[in-house]
């Protein structure tokens, strides 16, 4: 996977309701078809991270079957970055479509 | 963002707990979804398990993500350097020692450098206070005239205030044995100009100067209590001083110190008593008598120069108004500060860069061992480099374990300072100026420790930038053994050497220049015997010894019982002791047929003496004779003279000369004739020569100025029995007189040598210091190469070279070394000795005996150094060492 990806992937997942982190991967995995097969290891460091630099924010709530999980929710902060990271992923995916199609 | 730090820092537990009950709920939900597609049981976990990868592993890239990083891995380079440490105690004794000695000395010299030269006086804005004096063409610094002073302070402009004061001890009679208390005589606001109040009571103002405003004085807060028994009713109150009684107007708080006067000088701090107001101005027209030290305080903005520039124009003023009588006197205005602490200011600086020499010394050393100590662990950082550590992380490393040390030292060097501030203070000369306020307190451990902080970084940073130079593949090939880094850090090593030799090369001609001049001082002539003789001041009331006459048929009588004691030899009273201070005149006699040298006027030291003052003190008449019983009153006036006043007589013998102290000298009972010559006695054993002085026979003195002598007892006696006789004589004689200040000869001599034994046995103390410490790293540093070396020496004994070619070889190493650095330490050296000033005394700077003498004994130990390593090169067996190549 590019290094980066992870982090808008996950920003793009949770940008529409806050989710736990096993929830995120499958998310991840169901939506790109299984093309995209994230290592699961490698999600928790990214969301530590994240919320780290105060892109996302975590709460303990009960899912749906009544378990205690860690719930991540993108924070203002979050959404003006996802939007930054969205616009530069449009403007790399062009980019490098322009160039395939020229060749 | 802080706060998320916060959290992850402080409450680092419940963050991990919250990982592992996220990481756990993971685990569950990917085994239920494979037990739902049909996954068995058993395998669900392990499946789930292997999806997610290593717990341990993300657990730690996680807090890699967290931001508290830094601090943990302090915690972790903290844990790891103290382990590392305790591995090798000789190489952390041997650090810890060299930081702590080295920081030690420096921290105990910076508190006597801010206590003496740093911290403010203890004055309302000090800064503004400064000393007056007057000088002319003979004497570069003199005293004021009373109405000079008066008419000074009536006129002034450039200054706030202005005072004046001059010695004046007192007998205190009451409860018990009268006391000789140490007083001044001062002149109304003599308090206000140093800006202190008086905690009870009032203090002088120029009314009380007129004399029929009765006795009254001040008295310190020590006097308040010990003999007013410190009560607030103690004003008004009536203390008996020089047999009159004085009311008590104030009493001055604790911490009021004496800022320092010219003649007999009183030592500074707390050492005045009491204080009376000063009256004596006399008549107006007569100006000659200059005794009062002047002190005064600038307005603000005004300088130094500034006043001394009004000063003197008043003074020329001074000299039309009165006829000339100040004709060539000009006035000398000087910061307090500069007054008080200015003699000391060479030795304390001398002191501080030594203990600055040493200390780079200390950090020098210990770059050399930590040095040695990154190439043994060469191999240990390429293989954490081959494992992933990076170079940041490693210098990181490697600079906490050098910062761990450098506090270790510091804690240990703050504990040495505290006792070595107490020796020091020990050590100090009685008369050292503001030693009261010299103490190890916060502001210098804080320098102490910011001191062992950057060290810390300085003696680390280079083996730490040389020991993580990722040169993996070689190191790990050749076991760091040969490559061209640890050549070039053994270059490193041999400058840090050679500078180590050059600054302990330094402090040793340091030392042996103040040694030799301690030495000069110590051989050379006294003129006077201290052996064997006791002391004492004696003071008579004023009120009942009005007149010579009284003052002499006193000391007859105590002179004929104390000579009458068995085991005395001779006994003596006479103005002053050697070596304890004067008094002076200048101009003010005539001597027949002789001028004044060109541009200045006849002056000298002046005394009084009975006749077996000179055989008590051992004070040899070189020509002539001492005085008798038959130089009295009405017998023809005699005078002796020393060596240096004898020589005022270029056209005739002194011995039979003609001395008057009469403004127009006409018959024969005018002149006083010189009946002997006294061998010369310095002021000071430090001065380079005598002063002119003469003495009065006591019996014939112009004034009383015998009512406050000292006595001087030459005898077998133990010196405490002869102390208790005189005091029972003097008391039977006249209970109201105090006998006080009881010292030998040679506990006063003593005290003279005390400021040059002090600087000697520092310095000395210093290179003592250094010399081991360069020993420590020459040995390091050879033992080092004599390693590196063990192959070669090897083949070539194998190729028949003998033990002694060995020896030679690497003798000669450590003795290039020394060679190199003794040469950069006689350069730096010198520079050193210029620097050492007026600490020496009758020996040069760049004394060749000296400067030899130094660098013999920095090249023998640098030599010697490198002989036990060289010695275990002979050791080497052939076989084994080729064998290990």
């Amino acid at each position: 996977m590019i290094q980066g990806t992870l982090d808008l992937l996950i920003l793009k997942t949770i940008s529409i309701e806050p989710k736990h982190g096993w929830a995120i991967a499958k998310r991840i995995e169901q939506v790109s078809e299984e093309a995209l097969q994230i290592t699961q290891g490698a999600l928790y460091p990214a969301l530590h991270r994240l919320e780290q630099q105060g892109w996302i924010t975590a709460e303990w709530r009960e899912t749906d079957t009544g378990r205690e999980a860690k719930f991540y929710r993108l924070t203002k902060a979050g959404a003006k970055q996802l939007k930054q990271e969205l616009a530069q992923w449009e403007r790399l995916s062009n980019a490098i479509g322009l160039v395939i199609r020229a060749v | 963002m802080v706060r998320m730090w916060a959290r992850s820092l402080f409450r680092r537990g419940r963050v991990e707990e919250e990982l592992a009950r996220e990481l756990r709920f993971h685990l569950e939900q990917e085994a239920a979804e494979a037990r739902a597609r049909g996954v068995p049981e058993k395998e669900a976990a392990s499946e789930a398990r292997r999806r997610l990868g290593g717990v341990t592993q993300i657990q730690e890239e996680c807090r890699d993500m967290r931001k508290a990083k830094p601090i943990e891995e302090f915690e972790q380079d903290t844990r790891y350097a103290a382990r590392v440490l305790a591995k090798s105690p000789g190489f952390t004794l041997t650090m810890l020692l060299t930081l702590a000695l080295s920081i030690g000395a420096v921290s105990a010299i910076v508190s006597v450098v801010e206590g003496v030269l740093l911290r403010p006086l203890p004055y309302r804005e000090p800064g503004r206070l400064v000393r007056i004096f007057t000088s002319n063409r003979a004497w570069p610094k003199f005293p004021i005239n009373p109405n000079d002073f008066r008419d000074f302070r009536a006129r002034l402009r450039c200054f706030e205030s202005m005072a004046a004061y001059t010695r004046n001890d007192v007998p205190l009679a009451g409860s018990g044995e009268t006391v000789r208390l140490s007083g001044f005589a001062v002149t109304g606001g003599f308090f206000h100009v140093l800006g202190l109040k008086p905690a009870i009571g009032r203090e002088f103002d120029q009314n009380d100067e007129m004399p029929a405003k009765g006795n009254i004085a001040i008295v310190s807060d020590r006097m308040w209590r010990s003999r007013l028994g410190g009560r607030r009713d103690a004003i008004g109150r009536k203390i008996v001083l020089n047999a009159v009684p004085y009311e008590v107007v104030g009493v001055m708080p604790r911490g009021v110190e004496h800022p320092g006067n010219m003649y007999h000088a009183v030592a500074y701090g707390e050492t005045v008593d009491v204080w009376t107001p000063f009256t004596n101005y006399g008549d107006p027209k007569f100006r000659g008598a200059h005794y009062l030290d002047g002190i005064a305080r600038l307005k603000p903005g005004v300088t130094v120069a500034q006043a001394e520039g009004e000063m003197n124009a008043g003074m020329r003023q001074l000299a039309r108004e009165h006829q000339g009588s100040e004709d060539g006197w000009n006035v000398i205005v000087n910061p307090l500060g500069q007054e008080i602490v200015g003699r000391s200011e060479r030795l304390v600086l001398v002191l501080l860069g030594a203990a600055g020499l040493v200390l780079l010394l200390g950090c020098v050393n210990s770059a050399n061992l930590l040095l040695a100590r990154a190439t043994a662990r060469h191999r240990e950082m390429a293989l954490r480099t081959a494992m992933g550590a990076g170079r940041r992380r490693l210098i990181q490393q490697v600079l906490t374990e050098s910062v761990l040390l450098a506090m270790g030292g510091a804690a240990m060097g703050a504990v040495l300072a505290f006792a070595g501030v107490k020796i020091l203070l020990k050590l100090l000369p009685a008369d050292f100026p503001r030693s009261g306020d010299i103490h190890l307190d916060a502001p210098v451990f804080a320098f102490t420790l910011l001191l062992a902080l950057a060290s810390g970084i300085v003696f680390g940073l280079a083996p730490a930038l040389l020991g993580t130079k990722a040169e993996l593949n070689l190191s790990l090939h050749e076991g760091g053994r040969s490559s061209t880094s640890s050549r070039r850090t053994l270059r490193l090593r041999n400058g840090l050497v050679m500078s180590e030799v050059a600054l302990a090369c330094v402090l040793l001609i340091g030392t042996a220049l103040m040694l030799s001049s301690f030495v000069h001082l110590l051989r050379s002539d006294p003129g006077f015997r201290p052996e064997r003789v006791v002391t004492a001041s004696i003071s008579l009331p004023h009120l009942n010894y009005k007149d010579t006459k009284a003052v002499s048929v006193f000391y007859r009588q105590v002179l004929a019982q104390i000579s009458s004691t068995p085991g005395v030899e001779a006994v003596g009273v006479g103005s002053d002791l050697p070596w304890t201070g004067w008094d002076e005149n200048n101009g003010g006699f005539f001597i027949k047929g002789e001028a004044p040298p060109p541009r200045q006027d006849f002056h000298a030291r002046y005394h009084v003496a009975t006749p077996g003052y000179f055989r008590a003190l051992g004070i040899p008449i070189v020509r002539g004779r001492a005085f008798d019983a038959g130089d009295e009153p009405g017998a023809p006036g005699v005078l002796i003279i020393n060596e240096a006043m004898a020589r005022y007589w270029k056209h005739g013998d002194a011995l039979g000369g003609k001395v008057s102290f009469e403004d127009n000298p006409k018959t024969g009972k005018d002149w006083l004739t010189v009946i002997g010559i006294a061998k010369d006695t310095k002021d000071t054993p430090q001065n380079a020569g005598a002063e002119p002085a003469f003495w009065w026979a006591v019996d014939q003195e112009p004034w009383p100025m015998a009512a406050d002598a000292s006595i001087a007892i030459r005898s077998e006696e133990d010196a405490n029995r002869v102390a208790d006789r005189l005091r029972a004589v003097a008391r039977e004689l006249d209970p109201t007189l105090a006998v006080a200040e009881v010292r030998t000869m040679e506990a006063i001599a003593d005290g003279s040598y005390a400021t040059p034994r002090f600087a000697l046995a520092l310095v000395g103390a210093f290179a003592l210091l250094a010399l081991t410490l360069a020993a420590i790293g020459t040995y390091g540093v050879i033992a080092y190469s004599v390693n590196q070396r063990i192959p070669e020496f090897g083949v070539r004994m194998a190729l028949g070279a003998g033990p002694r070619d060995v020896l030679r070889d690497v003798m000669a190493n450590g003795f290039k070394l020394g060679a190199a650095g003794t040469f950069a330490g006689v350069l730096l050296g010198v520079g050193f000795a210029r620097f050492l000033g007026n600490l020496l005394y009758g020996v040069k700077a760049a004394d060749p005996m000296v400067i030899a003498a130094s660098c013999a004994i920095a090249m023998a130990t640098a030599s010697l150094a490198s002989y036990v390593p060289a010695l275990r090169a002979t050791r080497v067996d052939p076989m084994r060492a080729l064998r290990a190549e």
